[in-house]
């Protein structure tokens, strides 16, 4: 646990020093910025604000981002040969990984956390008949709760995902480029229902649904439904990649 | 400290090491010495846990390096060959994050003193990759030292280091050596031949030699040489032909100005090599040993090695 605790420390430390992290949250929030303004004017007076606007936007664009901010997690390291000092270090491998991750996890959720000011503008527009353009009903925050807990776990997925990738080679151009290839594949995956039978049968489209990082949130979280069995994805997503990240890193000794 | 029995390692077809057994004492200076790929590194990963042997038995501070991996790595300190700098904190913060992955209680004031010790204090706050190669070696020296291990492995410590730094290195390990049992690799003779208490010449993934420099210079059978000057009508060569046939001279040759005498059997032939430079009608200007330097010895026993595998 204290292992754990001290390489996350120093992972989430580095991320506000590197200039990286700070582009890709400009980046990010830019964009659901710039989103979350456009629905919102769609909207204004004729339909009910929807808060769930800023989280889907927010999970398509980790599909891009997240790999950013994933790739040099181990690759960087091998690279500049701190990884041979980690591994001599007296603690276990698995616990170098958890807080790898949990490290890159809480930068996640502190970038999320700061997309709730979008939802405190819904509910100021929703509640106060002063505000300059009144939204017609109430807030429904349902979606909003639920979507966050979900938007959440997918985020912890998708990290997993990118430290898989970063362990499996020193280069994090390779690393991010395969991570970003990968989660796009898992994210879209979810529409392979869409294309003619003849192209993808049915039943690979309904495989690909199912094991989809989309469609564990976009017909249940995000409509403020918590399922269990999407919880259940989502962990074992991160349990699995956190598995697999272990044995990588435990087979460079056998190397 | 150091226990190695029997230790092979691998890599797919390639053997990287054959079998090496060596022992390293309490409060010892272990020289690690060989060419480039000749499984010095490989040994020290082994050692430091960083990856199992093939076969063998590698006990550090009396752990198993391999079952009771942990508690072994505990007792070590490790400098790897590239310096395991995060360039992106400052030199502090660094150590300070080393001190809490080895459980050091009281972390600042640790730091501190390892600071002080490898004379960085004033660069506490730098960005490393804002300080010098030298200075990024002595953090990481001070990295290795920052839970005092009992056992110290540093990989090629002196690389890439300018001649006074080397200096001052080599002293530090000397100092080192009350406290700690100091492993270092080094392909610079000279330098195992300075520091070392004992030094351990592996080639080719096998032990050629081992032994304190001065035992391995005996064992090796190489006698004692002795550098001899003289002036007068002679010339270099008339004298060479006259030291030869001292008694107890195995062989002379030119060198500089002077003459080198092979001594046979460590006899003290100094009496008789000045006897015979006057006799000629010489003036003795002068007469030292010449110490047979590391380099001497392991280009013997390796080119003695080589030979064997060709034939």
């Amino acid at each position: 646990m204290r292992n754990i605790w001290t390489v996350y420390k120093r992972e989430i430390r580095q991320y506000f020093v590197s200039p990286i992290a700070y582009l890709v949250m400009f980046a990010v929030l830019l964009l659901i910025g710039l989103n979350f303004n456009t629905d919102l004017q769609d909207r204004a007076n004729f339909e009910p604000a929807d808060g769930t606007v800023v989280l889907s936007t927010f999970a398509f664009l980790m599909v891009f981002f997240a790999p950013l901010l994933t790739m040099r997690l181990f690759a960087e390291e091998t690279r500049e040969g701190t990884l041979e000092l980690m591994l001599t270090m007296p603690i276990r491998d698995h616990e170098l990984v958890i807080g790898k991750f949990l490290g890159a996890w809480a930068f996640y959720s502190i970038m999320l956390a700061v997309t709730l000011v979008y939802q405190g503008i819904l509910l100021a527009l929703t509640n106060f008949d002063a505000s300059p353009a009144p939204l017609q009903s109430e807030l429904d925050l349902g979606p909003i709760i639920g979507g966050y807990i979900g938007i959440w776990l997918f985020s912890g997925a998708t990290i997993a995902i990118g430290m898989f990738f970063s362990a499996m080679t020193e280069n994090q151009i390779i690393a991010g480029f395969l991570s970003m290839a990968v989660l796009f594949i898992l994210w879209v995956g979810d529409l392979a229902g869409l294309l003619p039978a003849s192209i993808v049968s049915t039943r690979v489209a309904e495989a690909l649904r199912v094991i989809s990082l989309q469609s564990h949130y976009s017909t249940s979280f995000l409509e403020g439904v918590v399922r269990p069995e999407d919880v259940y994805f989502y962990a074992g997503v991160m349990f699995i990649m956190l598995f697999v990240t272990t044995r990588l890193i435990e087979s460079r000794r056998w190397r | 400290m150091i226990e190695v029995q029997n230790l092979v390692k691998k890599y797919g077809d390639f053997t990287a090491l054959h079998g090496i057994s060596f022992k390293a004492k309490a409060g010892e200076i272990l020289g690690f010495l060989g060419p480039n790929g000749a499984g010095k590194t490989t040994t020290m990963r082994i050692l430091t846990g960083f990856m199992p042997p093939t076969s063998g038995v590698a006990k550090v501070a009396g752990h198993d390096i391999f079952d009771e991996s942990l508690a072994a790595r505990e007792k070590i300190g490790y400098l790897p060959e590239t310096v395991p700098l995060y360039p992106d904190m400052t030199v502090q913060g660094y150590l300070e994050f080393m001190a809490e992955l080895r459980h050091v209680p009281n972390r600042k004031k640790r730091t501190q003193e390892v600071l002080a010790l490898v004379g960085m204090e004033h660069r506490a706050k730098s960005l490393i990759r804002s300080i010098s190669k030298g200075m990024r070696q002595r953090v990481g020296l001070a990295q290795s030292l920052i839970h005092n291990p009992p056992v110290l492995i540093l990989d090629e410590p002196t690389i890439g280091l300018d001649p006074a730094q080397v200096a001052d290195l080599r002293s530090f390990i000397r100092d080192l050596r009350t406290q700690h049992t100091v492993m270092f690799s080094t392909h610079i003779l000279s330098e195992a031949e300075q520091i070392c208490d004992r030094v351990v010449i592996i080639n080719r993934g096998q032990i050629v030699a081992q032994g304190a420099p001065r035992e391995l210079r005996s064992k090796l059978n190489l006698g004692s040489r002795i550098y001899v000057e003289a002036r007068g009508r002679a010339d270099q060569k008339a004298l060479v032909n006259t030291l030869s046939k001292v008694q107890g001279v195995k062989f002379a040759e030119p060198y500089q100005n002077g003459v080198v005498v092979n001594v046979k059997d460590n006899k003290d032939v100094r009496p008789a090599l000045a006897a015979a430079v006057i006799e000629n009608g010489l003036e003795l200007l002068e007469l030292r040993p010449v110490a047979i330097t590391l380099e001497e010895i392991f280009l013997e026993v390796t080119t003695a090695l080589g030979a064997e595998e060709d034939a």
